[in-house]
């Protein structure tokens, strides 16, 4: 596997990738087709055996992400049976899988019942649409910036959407939904701010966007330590362990806002893989490609700001998930942004209930935050990152 | 002001001091007559006025609003945030602290300034009445304090006689909803709790404000959940976590609103705290 971190890993990804494009560029004007004939010279000079396999027709390709996602789906599942046989209090095996299996008499009493289904799976699903929406938006921040270490944690865009959400419970405290749309748009604007921080002359390195985020972190956190004070004393020890990232607490509402937000940003990014993979070239190539660079930019950042939005609107800021995910994704299955987009969102489901499962049992009864579960994963690896790059 | 500021010189360097053992185990070299007090935390606060000194405190916390006279005195900040600078322009000659573990940097540099920094830590409600009985000591109130301590222990007392004859009620102490936080075996109000009649289905959770697992908590089945709310607290926490909706204290509404400022000040009012909270758990206890 070509090393992710060297600019080769994106490059060679996007080659293969590039070649899949052909045909969605027939028709287009002439220049196209010479610029693409020769980067296709250029991707079969060095094109190993690996590659030879995957690259394909646009059915190849739609097979094989199918069949990642099968397979990532079916983990899923099972991941998630064993997350709701695991809690602080242990439910009786059988009875637990026959109740999850959809049977009546199962013989759980009614407040193992309870604990099943009104407390653990929601919470669950939770973690499942949360581990979604940072992981593809990980993965889509990635490919954009042709950055392996952009990282919504990371560049401060959770902090704005939990600034906005701040912002919603101190100012619109009684309307639940100003919540995700607040975080929402905070998301956005740091996004954007980030974004224009990073971009020199010699475009967005990979150091210089990580600063960018840096500093709009500590600004966002001092903004955050700020409105904590015109809140009740009472309400802080709860922010500051929902600004680690928490999941308990789930409400109806809460859980469809971040399925929804979940379905609808994945899906968005889904259809943008392909620009997206035009664009790890390099927006220049990109653009000479026939790609809308602005247009694909903005769709983009819009989607991956909802996706993070909704996720820190239901559960603060869980960290790491877009680093770890994504990148572990790639190592498996190439970088090809049709796979890795699909395959993030599930894969970054498992990982977020994996983790919220360990804070829920480790110290049981007592809890962890999720946050501090995925950061003690997601520090390492990003320092190994780094070390590599 | 010139005399008093010589006085103070002189009691300084001539005047002896004593060497007195903080509930944090750490020594403190007090004044002999203490006459500048800054309280850090409303039940110091409230101690400090029980016990007859209030007009020698010069400065407490934003969130000091107990008794009136309280709210008059200069402001350093809040608990979590105090201003060393305001601490300092107030000449203190004692800082009283309620835990320790915040302030240990802030403990350094008023160490440096020689302003003595009393910690009171109290885990049960003996240990609450030995903090108001040593701050009034240390104040030279000792005559005034002990009745006022023998009046409330006698209140006390009065409450265990009837709990004496009463089955003790499963009780969920709820912190906050949400997240889930509660009681552990550290603190004091889980010793409360069992002196009102209850038994804190949380009393062997190691740590003192434990943040809770919601399904551990149903799993208890609490019979009676205590929302101390109200107060200084306004409307957060007045109601049952969504979690608890379906415990046997919730269905047979058995949630008790008791006020937060009863119980949350670890001073003289923990009495009214504990004598509401056993009323709500045994009315019948009181016919």
């Amino acid at each position: 596997m070509t090393p992710f971190l060297r600019t080769g890993g994106y490059a060679s990804g996007a080659r293969r990738s590039l070649a899949n494009s052909e045909e969605g560029l027939d028709g287009k004007a002439e220049p196209y087709r010479t610029v693409l004939r020769r980067s296709r010279e250029a991707v079969e000079n060095t094109m190993n055996g690996e590659m030879q396999r995957t690259i394909g027709s646009g059915h190849a390709t739609l097979l094989r992400t199918l069949l990642v996602c099968g397979v990532l789906l079916l983990l899923l599942v099972c991941i998630l049976i064993v997350a709701a046989l695991l809690g602080s209090q242990r439910l009786p095996l059988t009875s637990s899988l026959c109740a999850l299996a959809g049977g009546s008499n199962c013989g759980l009493s009614s407040e193992q019942q309870a604990i099943l289904f009104d407390l653990r799976l929601p919470r669950i699903l939770l973690a499942g649409a949360v581990g979604m929406c940072l992981a593809s938006a990980g993965a889509g921040y990635q490919a954009l910036l042709r950055n392996p270490l952009a990282e919504p944690y990371l560049l401060g865009i959770s902090n704005g959407a939990a600034v906005g959400t701040m912002i919603a419970l101190v100012f619109f405290g009684a309307h639940e939904w100003s919540r995700p749309v607040m975080a929402f748009a905070g998301a956005l604007l740091a996004t954007l701010v980030v974004y224009q921080l990073a971009r020199g002359r010699a475009g967005a390195t990979p150091e210089r966007l990580i600063l960018a985020g840096v500093i709009v972190t500590t600004f966002l956190s001092s903004a955050i330590v700020f409105i904590t004070t015109l809140m009740d004393a009472t309400r802080i020890r709860s922010f500051t362990f929902w600004l680690l990232g928490d999941l308990s607490g789930t409400t109806t509402s809460l859980l469809a806002i971040a399925f929804i937000a979940a379905g609808v940003g994945v899906g968005i990014l889904a259809m943008n893989a392909r620009s997206l993979n035009l664009m790890m070239l390099g927006e220049r190539d990109a653009f000479d490609l026939g790609v809308e660079v602005g247009r694909v930019r903005l769709t983009v950042f819009i989607a991956a700001s909802l996706l993070v939005g909704a996720s820190v609107a239901s559960s603060g800021s869980v960290g790491y998930v877009g680093l770890v995910v994504p990148h572990l994704v790639r190592l498996s299955f190439g970088s090809d942004n049709r796979v890795v987009i699909a395959a993030s969102a599930l894969a970054g489901a498992a990982f977020v209930i994996v983790a919220d499962t360990i804070a829920r049992t480790i110290i049981a009864p007592r809890e962890l935050p999720v946050g501090a579960i995925t950061a003690l994963i997601g520090a390492p690896l990003f320092i190994y990152l780094l070390k590599r790059g | 002001m010139a005399s008093c500021v010589d006085r103070h010189r002189n009691t300084s360097t001539s005047d002896a001091t004593r060497e007195v053992v903080d509930e944090a185990g750490r020594r403190v070299q007090l004044p002999l007559h203490v006459d500048r007090i800054v309280s850090l935390a409303p039940n110091l606060t409230e101690i400090v006025f029980a016990v007859g000194a209030g007009d020698r405190l010069v400065g407490d916390t934003e969130y000091c609003d107990y008794p009136a006279q309280a709210k008059n005195v200069a402001r350093i900040g809040d608990t979590m945030h105090p201003s060393i600078e305001r601490i300092i322009a107030l000449k203190p000659q004692v800082v009283l602290v309620s835990t320790a573990s915040q302030l240990e940097a802030f403990t350094k540099q008023l160490d440096e300034q020689e302003i003595a920094v009393y910690v009171t830590n109290p885990r049960s409600l003996d240990e609450v009445f030995y903090s108001i009985k040593t701050l009034g000591d240390l104040f030279g109130q000792h005559d005034g304090t002990e009745s006022i301590v023998a009046d409330l222990r006698s209140r006390a007392a009065a409450v265990e006689v009837a709990m004496r004859s009463v089955k003790p009620v499963k009780v969920f102490y709820q912190v906050s909803g949400e997240p889930l936080y509660t009681i552990g075996r550290e603190a004091y109000l889980t010793d409360l709790v069992r002196r009102a009649g209850g038994l804190s289905v949380t009393a062997d959770v190691p740590g003192a404000f434990p943040r809770y697992s919601d399904e551990a908590a149903l799993a208890a089945r609490p019979e009676a959940i205590i929302l101390p709310g109200g107060g200084s607290m306004g409307t957060a926490n007045s109601t049952v976590a969504a979690s608890l909706k379906n415990s046997p204290a919730a269905l047979n509404n058995r949630v008790y609103r008791i006020n937060d400022d009863h119980l949350s000040r670890p001073g003289p009012r923990l009495v009214d705290g504990l004598e509401e909270m056993a009323r709500a758990l045994h009315p019948e206890a009181f016919k």
